[in-house]
């Protein structure tokens, strides 16, 4: 096995990697190289959606993604904070609808919705912003929390 | 960030709560953990030799003990490796660190393992073919025997105008936290400390001091956010490994499960067979006889709690004037049986509520009218001569009939909607202790428990305490510290913590409430207010800012003040027990569901298109954090109903360890359900609060079983109803 | 898993290149079905060939006939409106694959390449006449679908050959209908693939969701008939499809179950195929 340096943009910042395993995911460059470890770790066999964030935009299961085939890419995670509107709109959407309990799931949610404003836009119907979601396990809030935050986030939409 | 009722939400929506994947520390090991490669067997040799040649790999099995813990009594009956019998496939002969995990994957790998496989025991029903029971008393195979009854069961049965046999079965389900088991133990200057995703801090301080034989002074226990426990991080499972790997290494070790690892190892619900005999005359119940074989894997004789506590569900919520249960544990070579979220309840609903709407069509009675005149009320005993509490399942079930008339004036043809009722007790656990403290600023509840999701703490207990001092939530903290500092308390279980540490914080308010009495002047009751910003006591009249309250030494801290709560329960008629352990309730909670489903007549495939859900919870303490848990415990319910079974193959193998084959539900199949409270029937919890962590889930399978039936006259009688079964139940197969 | 290392050739003749000096390693496209397998030792590569940097994230359509590059990932294919107007089954079938993170990276040649036995999209690919062309030391080649896939996690690739793309002749009336334990995210008990044919209006139809392959029906697809089936066909040939297909009992659904689901869902699939799509 081989190693080599990659750089990627995470959060609106460039980041030099030093040398990367080649099969390291990016789940684990995330988490452990970088200290982001907002990002979580579930069944690591692309079931959950815990780990999904955005790489140029478009939800990503960083889990099933090697950092070496996404290089020069923009990587948006959990701990963006001001860089990303959609994010922030987003995150709002969750907070005021408290749709979290155990927390865990609650980043692969945020950043599968956030993708779905970037692919769709804000307008897009509600069951096209829940269809990304599909992919994300919650196990705590019945997913009733989760449906009241897009659908105030639609209520919303300009 | 948006305003929340959650504390919560903004450092996990920040991706800043650290969880238990997350622990790290410099200089740590990863630990792995090495399983026996058989479900049952001698295990012969373990040499840990090949693994230690690799760089910088630690490696204890149960030779190294000794050495590692000098003197250590360790548990004999429960040892922490497997030593001569293997007793599940996967259980733990060796653990491994290694400076980066892909190492003590390969150190793991690197063991080798000698054994002598034999057979493994894995069906109930291979066990005892000719079952109900024939061979089960005296079998080798069962750990756990309870046994009860009342009247002459034989007799009543024989004089029965309809009597009504049936058969159910029900398969193992997985808790299904998404965050896997994780902790990070670090070992030096005499301490053994561990951090930890865990429901219950001073259950793993208890765990790992008799599994490893190290006094509880000794050790420290430090949790952290928990991402979902339901039942499955109770008590330890990779702490005692971590904190012996810690000691051989002198360096910090990290343990984490991959999530094939957590369906493998997790202690959870075992597979069922319930046999249930009900006799009718006139349209009442006579007798019911109930047989439950349960699977209750490679727990140890002695350690069996769920065989005893679920049978009583088995006679349901319903007056029952002669009865006989008997219940038998069976070990088999899986893992130990461990709670899930209502341990086995909404299996036992399942099948006593789908067996009276069979024995209401033999009757030839209305199911629902026929159970409303059976359910206990307020002052009725239940079977086992325990008299009912304050019990609003009567109230909740007009609720719900009314409701399920408008669906069904609704339903279109294929569809159908059903009812079912669920009732659960608060359990008190060993009971646990709070401090107040009050500062200028706040006061701060100081307790033992982390957040695990559902909000009992952070909420439940902050709303209880806000109530108890009359101050707003933005004036009350929730502290949270390891168990060197925090106050007992026995763990976030069995819908107990906001009763049970509410209880505690009424009682620390009191006293708190009597300090401040004698440190202001004047009569009649003290309040707290907030006044200019800050704390201040009043008394008819006069007040005191709380700074001008405070003791030289108190300035630090604030004013102290503890409280705490034992449980109490109620009691049963001993002379009805035979054998065996049976529990009596400590209070009478219950749900009454309604679900509309649409059965595909040619698939037997079922779609939930509405829920409702009336639950009598006491006193409603947080009504917010109260509806959550009811939704989330619905859709948990819906997935047992309908999609969930982790299924072993003959030779103790899980076959579907993963989620995708393990189908927990998504968002598209669970719809929002309609959540009511029924209130004005007052629990054991502070202000008349039940527990609802658990009520939620119980009815579901029930529920849903009965609207497939209505929607397809389906009677479908093993869990879950995935569309096979449906199918063949419709005998479209 | 194996640690393994990884090369992105910059073109075909280098990816060709870098396949021919080893003939173990992996093709990596999306990678979700590659890294899993790895992951779980069903699959050992020392090495894996990424094909990201070649220009095959391509649709095009000419005329009636689509162009798809075997790299381009799922969700592009489901978003594009000619693909779910013309071709409704294929884009059922796309939409039936995983979730919306994982169309973002998971491709269609990933997903023939890979040949899991319950793959949604061989059996629309099937009722298409799909073609693969390939690429390998040899130059290029063209395999009718239908010859492509062998067996479960089989295929007719040679060694250091490479998907470049698969061609799809004509726009189609299509459908694809599933059966799940789960709905969403599940691998389908059964499926059924039904196209008609613009020239003749006869039918194509294939199942899926069942080891060891999906297969074309031909003799099913003859008792349809020509155009809108008329009652009689459309039961002698869900009859026939029961009778005919060889199905096997797995831990997702027994025999007599899968039995059942053939008729029943090749009825909703012509039902649903006889509404839409095709061409222009």
């Amino acid at each position: 096995m081989t190693a080599a340096p990659a750089t990627l943009r995470v959060n609106g910042a460039t980041v030099a990697l030093t040398p990367v395993p080649d099969d390291e995911r990016l789940l684990d460059t995330l988490r452990w190289r970088l200290g982001l470890l907002g990002t979580k770790e579930g069944c690591r066999t692309g079931d959950c959606g815990a780990c999904t964030v955005l790489v140029d935009g478009r939800s990503t299961l960083a889990c099933l993604t090697l950092t070496h085939e996404i290089p020069g890419t923009e990587v948006l995670t959990i701990e963006a904070a001001g860089v990303d509107p959609d994010l922030e709109r987003a995150r709002a959407a969750f907070a005021r609808a408290s749709a979290l309990q155990c927390g865990y799931c609650t980043p692969g949610f945020v950043l599968a919705l956030t993708g779905m404003l970037k692919e769709r836009g804000r307008d897009a119907p509600a069951d096209e912003l829940l269809d990304a979601l599909q992919g994300n396990l919650c196990r705590c809030t019945g997913y009733a929390a989760i449906a009241r935050a897009v659908a105030a986030l639609r209520a919303e939409a300009p | 960030m948006s305003v929340s009722f959650r504390p919560d939400a903004a450092a996990k929506l920040a991706g800043a709560a650290q969880y238990g994947t997350d622990l790290a520390a410099p200089g740590m090991l990863w630990g792995a953990l090495v399983g026996a490669p058989v479900a049952h067997g001698r295990l012969r040799a373990v040499d840990l030799a090949p693994a230690r040649a690799l760089p910088g790999v630690v490696a204890v099995g149960s030779a190294e003990l000794d050495a590692l813990i000098p003197g250590g009594g360790r548990d004999a009956d429960r040892p922490l490796f497997a030593v001569r019998e293997i007793a599940y496939r996967n259980q733990p002969v060796a653990a491994v660190a290694a400076p980066t995990l892909a190492a003590a994957r390969r150190a793991a790998a690197a063991v080798r393992v000698e054994v002598e496989g034999a057979p493994a025991v894995v069906d109930l029903e291979t066990i005892f073919p000719e079952w109900p029971g024939s061979g089960a008393a005296g079998s080798p195979h069962v750990i756990a025997h309870v046994r009860a009854r009342h009247g002459d069961v034989a007799a009543e049965l024989r004089r029965a105008e309809h009597v009504v046999e049936e058969t159910y079965r029900t398969p193992s389900v997985h808790q299904v936290a998404l965050e896997p088991h994780a902790c990070l133990a670090t070992v030096g200057d005499g301490i053994w400390h561990v951090a930890t995703s865990t429901q219950s801090p001073f259950g793993v301080r208890e765990d790992v001091s008799s599994l490893l034989g190290i006094p509880e002074a000794s050790i420290v226990v430090e949790g952290t956010w928990v991402g979902g426990g339901f039942g499955g991080k109770g008590s330890s499972l990779l702490e005692p490994f971590a904190l012996l790997l810690a000691r051989a290494a002198g360096r910090p070790v990290r343990l984490a499960l991959d999530y094939r690892s957590e369906f493998e190892l997790g202690r959870t619900t075992l597979p069922s067979v319930i046999r249930l005999t009900t006799g009718v005359t006139d349209g009442a119940i006579v007798a019911r006889r109930v047989r439950l074989l349960l699977d209750v894997g490679s727990s140890l004789p002695g350690r069996d709690f769920a065989t005893g506590y679920s049978i009583g569900f088995l006679l349901g919520p319903y007056r029952t004037p002669a009865f006989e249960v008997e219940g038998y544990g069976i070990r088999t070579n899986k893992p130990p049986f461990g709670p899930h979220r209502a341990p086995f309840a909404p299996q036992c609903v399942f099948a006593v509520e789908s067996h009276l709407n069979e024995v209401a069509r033999v009757a030839g009675l209305d199911p629902v009218e026929f159970k409303a005149r059976h359910l206990w009320k307020e002052d009725d005993a239940t079977p086992l001569g325990q008299r009912v509490l304050a019990f609003g399942l009567p109230a909740a079930l007009e609720h719900a009939r009314a409701v399920a008339r408008r669906w069904r004036a609704e339903a279109a043809p294929g569809e159908g909607v059903g009812i079912g009722l669920g009732f659960w007790s608060t359990s008190t656990g060993a009971g646990g202790e709070v401090r107040l403290l009050l500062t200028p600023e706040a006061v701060t509840v100081e307790q033992g428990e982390r957040e695990i999701g559902s909000g009992s703490v952070l909420r439940g207990l902050a709303a209880v305490a806000e109530r108890a001092l009359g101050l707003p939530a933005d004036r009350i903290r929730i502290a949270y510290a390891d168990t060197a500092r925090a106050p007992f308390d026995s763990g976030v279980y069995g819908s107990r913590t906001t009763g049970a540490l509410g209880r505690a914080i009424l009682e620390a308010a009191e006293s708190l409430q009597a300090t401040l009495a004698k440190r202001i002047a004047g009569e009649g009751p003290v309040t707290l207010v907030v006044r200019d910003g800050e704390l201040v006591v009043a008394r008819a009249g006069r007040s005191s800012p709380v700074r001008e309250l405070l003791r030289p030494d108190e300035v630090e801290r604030g004013i102290v003040a503890a409280g705490r709560h034992y449980g109490r329960g109620g009691s049963i008629d001993e002379a009805r027990v035979v054998d065996g352990t049976f529990y009596p309730y400590t209070d009478f909670t219950g749900a009454a569901h309604v679900a509309w489903v649409a059965v595909d007549p040619e698939t037997g495939a079922v779609r939930v298109r509405r829920y409702a859900a009336f639950h009598d919870a006491g006193t409603v303490i947080d009504p917010a954090t109260a509806r959550a848990q009811i939704e989330g415990g619905i859709a948990m319910g819906l997935g047992i109903a309908l999609t969930e079974e982790a299924i072993w193959s003959e030779d103790g193998r899980l076959t579907n360890p993963h989620l995708l084959d393990y189908r927990i539900p998504t968002l598209g199949e669970v719809p929002i359900p309609e959540v009511t409270f029924v209130e004005g029937f007052p629990g054991a919890g502070p202000f008349g609060a039940k527990g609802l962590g658990e009520p939620p889930i119980i009815p579901v399978p029930a529920t849903v079983a009965a609207a497939v039936r209505e929607a397809s006259g389906a009677h479908v009688t093993e869990l879950p109803l995935t569309p096979e079964r449906v199918a063949r139940a419709l005998k479209l197969l | 898993m194996t640690p393994f290392s990884l090369v992105a050739p910059a073109s075909v003749d280098e990816a060709v290149a870098a396949l021919r000096s080893d003939a173990a390693a992996g093709i990596l496209a999306g990678g979700t079905d590659l890294l899993l397998d790895l992951d779980e030792g069903r699959t050992r590569a020392e090495r894996l060939v990424s094909l990201r940097r070649l220009p095959w994230r391509t649709l095009d359509w000419t005329g009636e006939a689509l162009a798809i590059g075997s790299t381009l990932p799922l969700r592009e294919l489901e978003d594009d409106p000619d693909v779910r107007r013309r071709l409704p089954g294929l884009w059922q079938a796309v939409r039936a694959v995983g979730s919306v993170a994982l169309r973002h990276r998971a491709t269609i040649g990933g997903n023939l390449g890979r040949a899991a036995p319950a793959s949604d999209l061989i059996p629309v690919l099937l009722t298409l006449d799909a073609e693969i062309e390939l690429v390998g030391p040899a130059g290029t080649r063209t395999l009718p679908v239908d010859r492509f896939v062998l067996a479960s996690r089989r295929t007719a690739l040679g060694p250091a050959e490479l998907i470049r793309s698969v061609r799809i002749p004509a726009a189609r009336a299509s459908a694809y209908r599933w059966q799940r334990v789960r709905p969403a995210n599940d691998i389908s008990q059964l499926a059924v693939a039904v196209a008609r044919v613009a020239a003749d209006g006869g039918w194509r139809v294939a199942v899926g969701g069942i080891p060891p392959r999906a297969t074309l029906l031909p003799d099913v697809a003859e008792a349809l008939g020509r155009g809108r089936p008329t009652d009689a066909a459309l039961r002698a040939a869900a009859d026939r499809a029961s009778r005919d297909v060889a199905l096997v009992a797995d831990r997702r659904a027994s025999e007599e179950y899968r039995r059942r689901l053939v008729g029943t869902l090749l009825r909703r699939a012509v039902a649903d195929g006889l509404g839409g799509g095709g061409p222009a």
